[in-house]
C-alpha cells in the first residue's frame, strides 16, 4: 500500500498527462458533436481559419503558461497589444520608419513594457495581480496619448502576408504560433530554465534557498509575455489592415481562460504548453461549433463559462485523488 | 521593501491613468479619419443635392439568383443588448415579416469590438447565409472580412456605421455627418443665443461616427455660428454613471460660463439631462444630443431639455432589409438612383453606393410622446 502511494505520488508528471489527454479526450468528443450538427464544422477550410483567428490569443498565452507556472500573472498583455499596435502604426506613418524596422520596434516596445512589469515586481515586491492591473490602464492610456483618437491605415498589400496570407496552404501566422508551441513546450518541458519556472512556483522560497535566480528568471518571463503580446499586436494589425487604440482589449481574460483550461494551476508550480494549446483550440471551436450551430453570441459565453468551471472541477478532483487517494 | 507602499503607488499611478485619459481641449477635430470636413449651408432650408458620384460599392461575385425566392439573413450590430440595436434590430424583423420571403436573426458581440465582430462575420460566412447586414465597429478594420464574403456570393448590406465602401455593396446612411451636425449647432444657438459657451459629453475620441459628427460640429460652427465658444470635449465611455460625473465636472468646474451641454450618444445625453437637473440649473444650461425618445421624455416634458436629435434607428433597420431586398431581387443595381423601401417610400441614392434615410429628426415636447423606443 505505502508502496503504491509512493508510486502515486511520484507520478506527478503523469497525472499531469492525464488531465490534457483527458481535455483532449472531451475535445474530441465536442468535435465530433457539433461536426455532426453542422456539415461545415469539420472542414479544413473552416479549422485552418480559426487557426487564424486564435493565434493572436495563442501567441500570448504561451508566455503566460510561463507566468502563471511560477505562481504569477500578468493582466497587462492586452493593452500591451494596443500600445504595440499603436507603436507599429506611428513609427511608420508619422516617423517615418521603414515598414520592418517599425515592426521590430513595435515589438522591441512590448518587450520593454514586459521588461518594466518583470522590474517591478522583482525589484520592489509589488504583489504581479497589482502592478500588471496598473500598467494594464498605463499602457492602455500611452496607446490611446499618443493616438489621439487616430487609426493608421494604409498599409502596404505585402504587409498584410502574414495575418491574410497562406504558405503551404496553411494560414501564415498558424506556423508561427505552431512553432512557438514547439519552442516554449521544449522550454518548458526539456531545459533547467522550464525546471526553474516550476521550482519558483512550488516554492519560490525553497528555489531562492536553493540557489536559483529566482528574479533574473521572472525578469525573463515577464519580458517575454510583452514580447510576444508585440508580436501579437503585429500579427493582429496585419490581419485586421488598420490601427486603433482600442486594439487587444480583454485579451488577458482570454489568454488566462486558455491557460487555465489547460490545467496549469492558478497557484503555480504546475502546467504544461501541451495542455494551454488544447485549451487555446477548445475554446476557440466551442465558440466556433456553437455559432455554426445556431447558438447565439451571448449563449456562448455561458456556454464557455460553463466548460471552465467543468474543467477546474474536474482538475482540483483528479488533483486531490492524487494527494489523498490509493 | 515596504510592499504596502508601493501598493499604494501604484493604485495612484492606476487612479491617475484613468483620471488623465478623460478629456481634451477643443483644439482641432478632424474625425479620426483622413476625411475632409463638409459644413453645410447656414440657416434654415433643405441643403442642395449633392452632385451624382459613380457607383463606388463592391459586388457580389457569383451569388445565386434567388431573385423573389426566399433568403437567410444575418444582422451583425456594433454590440447587441442596448435600446438602439434592439432598434433597429425591430425594424429589420418587421421588414421581414413585411415582405414575407425574408428570414432575418440579429446575432453580435455583447462589447462594441472590432475583432470579435469579425469573428462572428466570418462564423456566418462558413455557415452559409444569404445576405449580411452590418454596422461597423471600424471601418477599415471589418472591410477583409465583408470582401471575403462578397468573393463567396453573399450580399452586404451596411446601416449605422459604414465600412470602406468597396468592401460593400451599399450603405443605408441614417443622417449624413453634416446634417446631424447642423441640426446639433443650430439647436444650440437657438436655445443659448449666439455668443455663449458649450461642451460636449462624448463616448470615446476614437469612436468613429461621434469623432466625425464633432469634427462637423466645428466645422459647422467656424462657419455659421462663429461666436459660440467651445470650452471643452470629455470623454464618458458608454457609461451612465461615468457620463452623469463627468456632465456634473463640467457644471461645476465652469459654473455661470457654461451655457449648454451637448451629449453625443444616447447614454450621454439623459445622463448630461440628469446632471443638469440634479444641480437645478434647468433653463440656465441646455441641453441638446443625440438620444432615443423614451429616455428623454421624462427631462423634455419636464421642460429642462428643448430638442432631441436623432434619426429613427426602427426604420433604419427596416430600410437596410428593403435594401437588402432589392440587391438579391436584382432591383437595385450599380448607377441607380432611387430604391422603394416599403412605407418609407422612395429613397434616394447618395454619394455613390449609399441610401440616404433622411433628414435628422427633432424631438421636442410637441412630438416625443408619440414615440416609444
Amino acid at each position: 500500500m505505502a508502496v503504491l502511494a509512493q508510486n502515486l505520488s511520484r507520478g506527478a508528471p503523469r497525472w499531469l498527462a492525464r488531465h490534457e489527454t483527458l481535455l483532449a479526450a472531451i475535445l474530441v468528443v465536442a468535435l465530433v458533436i457539433l461536426g455532426s450538427f453542422n456539415e461545415r464544422f469539420l472542414t479544413i477550410d473552416n479549422l485552418l481559419n480559426q487557426g487564424r483567428l486564435m493565434t493572436e490569443v495563442g501567441l500570448i498565452a504561451l508566455p503566460m503558461t510561463f507566468v502563471i507556472v511560477t505562481g504569477g500573472i500578468d493582466l497587462s498583455v492586452g493593452s500591451i497589444v494596443g500600445l504595440c499596435a499603436i507603436t507599429l502604426g506611428y513609427s511608420w506613418k508619422t516617423f517615418g520608419f521603414p515598414l520592418p524596422l517599425a515592426i521590430l520596434f513595435a515589438i522591441a516596445v512590448g518587450g520593454l513594457a514586459g521588461f518594466v512589469n518583470g522590474l517591478l515586481i522583482t525589484r520592489i515586491r509589488v504583489p504581479p495581480l497589482i502592478m500588471t492591473i496598473a500598467t494594464l490602464a498605463l499602457y492602455r492610456g500611452l496607446a490611446e496619448g499618443v493616438s489621439q483618437a487616430h487609426s493608421v491605415r494604409g498599409y502596404p498589400e505585402w504587409f498584410f502576408f502574414v495575418g491574410q496570407g497562406q504558405w503551404l496552404g496553411v494560414p501564415t501566422q498558424l506556423w508561427i504560433l505552431l512553432v512557438a508551441i514547439v519552442v516554449a513546450g521544449v522550454a518548458l518541458d526539456r531545459t533547467t530554465f522550464g525546471r526553474t519556472l516550476y521550482a519558483i512556483g512550488a516554492n519560490e522560497t525553497a528555489a531562492r534557498f536553493s540557489g536559483l535566480s529566482v528574479d533574473r528568471v521572472k525578469l525573463i518571463v515577464y519580458s517575454l509575455s510583452g514580447l510576444m503580446a508585440g508580436v501579437s499586436a503585429w500579427v493582429l494589425v496585419s490581419r485586421v489592415t488598420t490601427t486603433r487604440s482600442d486594439m487587444g482589449i480583454g485579451y488577458e481574460l482570454d489568454v488566462i481562460a486558455a491557460v487555465v483550461l489547460g490545467g496549469t494551476s492558478i497557484f503555480g508550480g504546475s502546467g504544461t504548453i501541451w495542455g494551454t494549446a488544447i485549451g487555446l483550440a477548445m475554446i476557440q471551436l466551442l465558440k466556433n461549433g456553437l455559432a455554426l450551430t445556431g447558438v447565439k453570441g451571448d449563449a456562448t459565453i455561458v456556454v464557455i463559462g460553463a466548460v471552465l468551471i467543468a474543467s477546474v472541477l474536474i482538475a482540483s478532483s483528479l488533483q486531490r485523488r492524487r494527494e489523498y487517494g490509493a | 521593501m515596504n510592499a504596502k507602499l508601493m501598493t499604494t503607488v501604484a493604485s495612484a499611478i492606476l487612479a491617475m491613468t484613468l483620471a488623465t485619459a478623460g478629456a481634451r481641449a477643443a483644439d482641432h477635430w478632424d474625425g479620426g479619419d483622413d476625411l475632409a470636413v463638409n459644413p453645410l449651408a447656414c440657416g434654415a432650408g433643405p441643403a442642395a443635392p449633392a452632385a451624382a458620384q459613380p457607383y463606388d460599392g463592391g459586388q457580389a461575385t457569383g451569388a445565386p439568383d434567388k431573385a423573389g425566392k426566399p433568403i437567410t439573413l444575418v444582422d451583425v450590430p456594433k454590440l447587441i443588448g442596448i435600446g438602439y440595436f434592439n432598434a433597429t434590430s425591430k425594424g429589420i424583423q418587421d421588414a421581414a415579416k413585411e415582405l414575407g420571403n425574408v428570414t432575418a436573426t440579429t446575432d453580435g458581440p455583447t462589447e462594441a469590438k472590432i475583432d470579435e465582430q469579425i469573428k462572428f462575420i466570418d462564423n456566418y460566412i462558413t455557415r452559409g447565409v444569404d445576405g449580411i447586414l452590418f454596422a461597423a465597429n471600424d471601418p477599415v478594420a471589418i472591410a477583409p472580412v465583408l470582401k471575403k464574403a462578397l468573393s463567396k456570393g453573399i450580399h452586404v448590406v451596411g446601416y449605422d456605421a459604414n465600412s470602406t465602401p468597396d468592401a460593400r455593396e451599399w450603405f443605408v446612411n441614417q443622417s449624413p455627418f453634416n446634417g446631424i451636425a447642423k441640426a446639433m449647432i443650430d439647436s444650440m444657438a437657438k436655445e443659448i443665443g449666439e455668443d455663449k459657451s458649450f461642451a460636449i459629453v462624448t463616448s470615446t475620441f476614437t469612436t468613429p461616427n461621434q469623432a466625425r459628427w464633432i469634427a462637423e460640429m466645428q466645422a459647422y460652427a467656424a462657419k455659421c455660428h462663429p461666436k459660440l465658444k467651445w470650452l471643452e470635449t470629455v470623454e464618458a465611455q458608454e457609461d451612465n454613471v461615468l457620463s452623469f460625473n463627468q456632465a456634473t465636472t463640467l457644471i461645476n468646474k465652469y459654473g455661470d460660463k457654461l451655457s449648454g451641454l451637448f451629449g453625443m450618444t444616447s447614454v450621454a445625453t439623459p445622463a448630461s439631462a440628469e446632471a443638469v437637473t440634479k444641480a437645478k440649473l434647468c433653463g440656465k444650461v441646455a441641453v441638446v444630443g443625440l438620444a432615443t425618445p423614451n429616455a428623454m421624455k421624462p427631462y423634455v416634458n419636464a421642460g429642462c431639455v428643448k430638442s432631441v436629435v436623432l434619426w429613427n434607428p426602427v426604420d433604419l433597420g427596416y430600410a437596410a432589409t428593403y435594401v437588402m431586398r432589392a440587391v438579391v431581387d436584382g432591383k437595385l443595381k450599380p448607377g441607380a438612383t432611387s430604391v422603394d423601401a416599403g412605407k418609407l417610400g422612395k429613397l434616394n441614392v447618395i454619394n455613390g453606393s449609399e441610401i440616404l434615410l433622411g433628414a435628422p429628426f427633432i424631438f421636442d415636447k410637441s412630438n416625443i410622446n408619440t414615440f416609444d423606443f
